[in-house]
């Protein structure tokens, strides 16, 4: 720690701050106040991720900053506690640095919003949830950021919520992130309860050989598998993998540059950082890694296949979003760990420009996001153009350009893994071939998007919204330079250096391979083929794209349209998942709410509070009767109550209960002595042993004593005289006498 | 009651007693009974004046002579100005209510309970007290030595009362003046809010309801 | 005579002037009434007086007599009041405690 200016907790701790002085104070400020408590809390947190990035790098197993004991509870033991290790600390890096630009981006972008202050206090604290995220030493502290950045997540999707639609995309994502965020609970106690230790290091320690996660369980699998599960189920919530996407395309309801940090950039990416964080546990069940590999490609090409047919700006972006995590689960999933973070590191960079571009688009359409009027807004928008162009040119795969790097580590890493065992070799080159047609879906819509957007002489747009078209302005344009000058050389950290002979030009892997573990081996014809295949497809897609979309709609294009009206609907309706999912589970739990709500709720519940209520009123509107304001009546009550209480007050008190009687053989012994008021006065007592209306004994003694002549079953009369108020009371008792 | 009771008393004091007993009891139904108030303050002055007979049998001279001055002279002229004042009839004495009925009942059963009580448990009679027993100097005593406190406190009571009596019952001229006034404008406010019909419909309906409202309150 | 005479004859005051309270609607008898149980009250304090020879009895009579002199002369003026605002006694009307 002496290395430190500052101490990790600073970074997350920065924006936190941050957002906690905006919530209290921000609503009065002014906007260049709101922006530089914001932005400096980011930038700050930015320094000291620098700074702690740089001095964790001669550190093996990088630097830790223990807070408290957070949670100890029996055995359990969990530390507030930051790690800071070459995985964080890129993490840590993308998040406040690209974190900050989209701050400066938002300044311009939310110019006009009345909620300014309230915007970026949600910002800081979501850079706060995830910093806590990746920092985090153990599962539960990552969980903390987990459930934070989905906080923030709802927060920010519903920012809008005074319009039901995006209130609504605000739900969705909560509720569809809470499906795989109890996964993610499950798999935590599952290693839990095999391990005892919930922190990384000490996790990773115990999944060497003859590790308990070994043990098997359910179905025959061993626990890792089951661990490893639940924990995706987690991730597939997070970062919008199949069956969960279906919450990202909506999220996109929210700000702009909320679409591009959190949606592209950084949170969506937790789920890749967690598998890889979790790596060693991953390593023991090859089953597990082939479902997130097959999960991963699955989703990157049904994503992708999506992506071709929508109109929507930000909408083929979303899906471009989870297309390309497709690809990053691929990577960690063929045990490719250092790859999958590649692309997660140059994804973050071209897929924010791509929505900062996107964002400068509607800004300058008067807010509209239909590409399908938009065109020839390559000279009227020229700034965002260049940077559009080089982030396309990045995502497409084009040599050179970031994602060309990283999508081809993930591709040729897939063919080359051979970490499933028997039976499952084939998993490899299965999702390496989905993952090649996916990067030719992927050229292919982003270059459509290219070509409708940018491309032709002329805008289908309204003359109106036409004669509105702007370049943004510099707190725009700034940031999406900068941004795609890192999706532009960013890859240059993660040349295969290997094929060159020299693996030290990869500044990346060598780097990530103290926590990542070795980096997989992959041949150099391998890699070579696969870089070639790769440029080839990447080329195909653009040139496919052009001969139907170039400079607007073309011929090819209608044909197709108009030869499958019924697919591109379907394509369109986006597979109509979200339809499937109505109907197998919110219809149901719908039916099943409703069966609970008329019986539960309206019958039993409802029921009782009203028949409540209806006695209430039934006494009341009897009682109010009294209320008569008639003073008269009242004391026409008052002398009735106090008869009533004379009478009950004076009676004998001769409670059966106290009433002790003794039976041997014939004779009968019974005290009819009771403790009380009536004890203090006296009292005649009568006893009729046989109830024929003749008392055998009279007197005030409570003792009496009498012989039957006969055994029987008779019946006791007591009467009982209060001497001074004269009233009676009357007891009767059965004994039995053999 | 109980017959077998040692009767120490001379026959002359018992025919005094019940014969101031039962002038006491016919009197005081007299007076809850009658319809005229004059007459039931006139039963009521009876009344007084056999309690004071019996206060003496029971060497209350100085209460006796109390009973007579301050009830049979200072509160039953106070009575009389008031009935005067108001002279009003009833037209029927005695509203039959349901629970009065059964308030009777309980009153009689009370009666009962209460003749019981005391013929069983209260103190009998002293044989015979002090010549100076209940006499003006001994009260006099008593009140000014120990019961300096309560004498004065009830001074203060009787205060109040004179205050409180004068305020209530006094005039209030000027609030009766300012609501006669107010009556006078919200007429004159309607009056001309009649050359507007549709005003006229709303206003009207709300003054006509207010008027009903007041009418079956006085009626009730 | 013996005491319980006495009782009973001023508890038979009181219910009678429990009754007048009670079922009569002119405000003026009620009060009368009130003035019965007063006096029944009174009786029972001398007799209670004469039967254990203490003449503290005679001094709540007293005070018992102020009392009711007060309690007349504030009870007939609100009476008064109550006429000049209803222009009526008559209990039955004077209801406001309802509301």
């Amino acid at each position: 720690m002496e290395n430190l200016i500052f101490n990790l907790r600073l970074i997350p701790l920065m924006p936190f701050l941050g957002a906690a002085v905006l919530m209290l104070f921000g609503r009065k400020w002014k906007r260049d106040t709101v922006l530089v408590v914001a932005a400096g809390a980011i930038l700050l947190s930015c320094f000291v991720s620098i700074d702690a990035f740089f001095a964790q790098l001669p550190a093996e197993g990088g630097l830790v900053d223990t807070l408290w004991t957070w949670i100890a509870a029996g055995d359990l033991k969990v530390d507030l506690a930051f790690r800071m290790d070459a995985l964080s600390g890129l993490l840590c890096l993308i998040i406040t640095f690209i974190g900050f630009l989209i701050h400066v981006y938002a300044s311009g972008y939310m110019e006009h919003d009345p909620d300014y202050a309230r915007f970026f206090a949600y910002l800081n604290l979501f850079c706060g949830s995830m910093l806590v995220l990746v920092l985090g030493d153990s599962l539960p502290v990552m969980f903390v950021g987990w459930e934070g950045v989905g906080l923030c997540s709802y927060l920010l999707i519903g920012f809008w919520y005074k319009e039901n639609a995006n209130a609504d995309a605000g739900k969705k994502a909560f509720i569809t992130n809470r499906i795989g965020d109890f996964g993610f609970l499950l798999g935590m106690f599952l290693i839990y309860q095999y391990t005892g230790t919930l922190k990384f290091t000490e996790v990773a320690a115990a999944a060497g050989a003859g590790s308990p996660l070994l043990t098997l369980s359910w179905l025959g699998a061993p626990v890792a598998f089951w661990a490893c599960l639940f924990l995706f189920i987690g991730a597939t919530g997070k970062s919008a993998q199949i069956p969960l996407y279906v919450w990202l395309p909506d999220a996109m309801a929210g700000p702009t540059p909320v679409s591009a940090l959190i949606h592209a950039a950084t949170m969506v990416t937790a789920g890749v950082y967690m598998v890889a964080r979790m790596h060693a546990v991953y390593l023991l069940s090859p089953g597990a890694l082939a479902i997130v590999a097959g999960v991963g490609a699955l989703t990157a090409l049904f994503a992708a296949i999506i992506g071709f047919a929508q109109n929507d700006f930000k909408k083929v972006l979303a899906y471009s979003t989870v297309s390309q995590l497709g690809f990053m689960f691929v990577g960690v999933g063929t045990a490719n760990f250092g790859a999958g973070v590649f692309h997660l590191y140059t994804h973050a960079f071209f897929k924010a420009g791509l929505f900062l571009c996107a964002g400068s688009i509607m800004h300058a359409m008067s807010g509209s996001g239909d590409i399908t009027i938009m065109g020839g807004l390559r000279k009227k928008t020229p700034i965002t153009h260049a940077v559009f162009l080089v982030c396309w040119l990045a995502i497409c795969g084009v040599p050179i350009f970031s994602g060309f790097f990283s999508k081809d580590a993930i591709v040729a890493g897939a063919f080359a893994t051979d970490v499933y065992g028997p039976g499952l070799e084939w998993v490899g080159k299965a999702v390496g071939v989905a993952l090649l047609l996916a990067a030719l879906g992927t050229a292919f819509y982003m270059s459509r998007l290219y070509f409708l957007v940018f491309s032709g002489s002329e805008t289908r747009a309204s003359e109106e919204i036409q004669h509105h078209i702007h370049e943004s302005p510099g707190a725009m344009t700034g940031p999406l330079v900068v941004l795609a000058i890192g999706a532009g050389l960013g890859g240059l950290i993660g040349i295969p250096g290997g094929l060159f002979g020299h693996p030290e030009w990869n500044l990346l892997a060598h780097r990530l391979e103290s926590v990542l573990g070795p980096e997989l081996d992959v041949p150099k014809a391998t890699e070579g083929a696969f870089m070639a295949v790769s440029t080839v497809i990447a080329l195909a897609g653009i040139g496919l794209a052009y001969v139907f979309y170039g400079g607007g709609y073309r011929e090819p294009a209608k044909k197709f349209a108009a030869a499958a009206p019924k697919f591109v609907q379907l394509v369109r309706d986006k597979f109509r998942v979200d339809e499937l999912y109505a109907f197998l589970f919110i219809r149901p739990i719908r039916f099943i709410s409703k069966a609970i709500y008329r019986v539960i709720d309206r019958a039993i519940i409802d029921g009782t509070v009203n028949a409540v209520g209806m006695v209430t009123g039934a006494v009341g509107s009897i009682v109010r009767r009294f209320q008569s304001g008639d003073g008269q009546g009242y004391m026409a009550w008052f002398a009735i109550g106090a008869a009533a209480l004379v009478f009950f007050a004076t009676r004998p008190g001769l409670i059966k209960n106290d009433l002790r009687v003794t039976t041997t053989g014939l004779s009968v012994e019974v005290d009819a002595r009771h403790g009380g008021r009536a004890s203090q006065q006296p009292v005649e007592y009568e006893f009729d042993f046989d109830s024929d209306g003749k008392p055998e004994i009279t007197g005030t003694s409570s003792l009496a004593h009498h012989t039957y002549a006969r055994p029987g079953s008779y019946k006791l009369t007591i009467t009982a005289h209060n001497l001074t108020w004269g009233t009676t009371n009357v007891e009767h008792e059965r004994i039995e006498v053999q | 009651m109980n017959v077998d009771a040692p009767m120490n008393a001379s026959g002359a004091e018992q025919v005094v007693f019940w014969l101031l007993a039962a002038m006491t009891v016919f009197f005081a139904v007299f007076t809850v009974t009658r319809k005229n108030p004059v007459t039931a303050v006139m039963s009521l002055v009876g009344t007084f004046f056999s309690l004071a007979g019996i206060y003496a049998t029971l060497s209350a001279h100085f209460l006796a002579i109390l009973q007579v001055l301050v009830y049979a002279g200072a509160i039953m002229v106070l009575f009389i100005f008031v009935v005067m004042i108001l002279n009003r009839e009833e037209v029927s004495p005695v509203p039959l209510r349901f629970v009065s009925g059964f308030a009777v009942l309980a009153a009689i059963y009370l009666l009962v309970k209460f003749v019981h009580v005391a013929d069983a448990g209260v103190p009998p009679m002293a044989p015979s007290v002090p010549e100076t027993f209940g006499t003006v100097g001994n009260i006099g005593d008593l009140l000014f030595r120990d019961f300096l406190f309560p004498f004065e406190a009830i001074s203060l009571l009787l205060l109040v009362a004179i205050v409180g009596g004068v305020v209530v019952s006094r005039t209030h001229q000027k609030e009766v003046d300012a609501t006669v006034a107010a009556a006078a404008r919200k007429e004159a406010h309607d009056r001309q809010l009649a050359d507007y019909p549709a005003h006229d419909a709303l206003e009207g309906g709300e003054g006509d309801e207010g008027h009903d409202a007041h009418a079956h309150g006085g009626g009730h | 005579m013996p005491t319980h005479y006495y009782l009973v004859l001023s508890f038979v005051l009181f219910l009678i002037g429990t009754g007048g309270v009670l079922m009569r609607r002119n405000a003026l008898i009620v009060l009368m009434g009130i003035e019965l149980q007063l006096n029944g009250g009174n009786l029972a304090m001398l007799a209670f007086s004469r039967a254990l020879g203490d003449e503290k009895g005679h001094v709540f009579a007293f005070l018992i007599i102020a009392l009711a002199a007060a309690e007349a002369a504030v009870g007939l003026a609100i009476l008064v009041g109550l006429f000049r605002g209803r222009q009526t006694v008559n209990l039955d009307e004077a209801t406001l405690m309802k509301r």
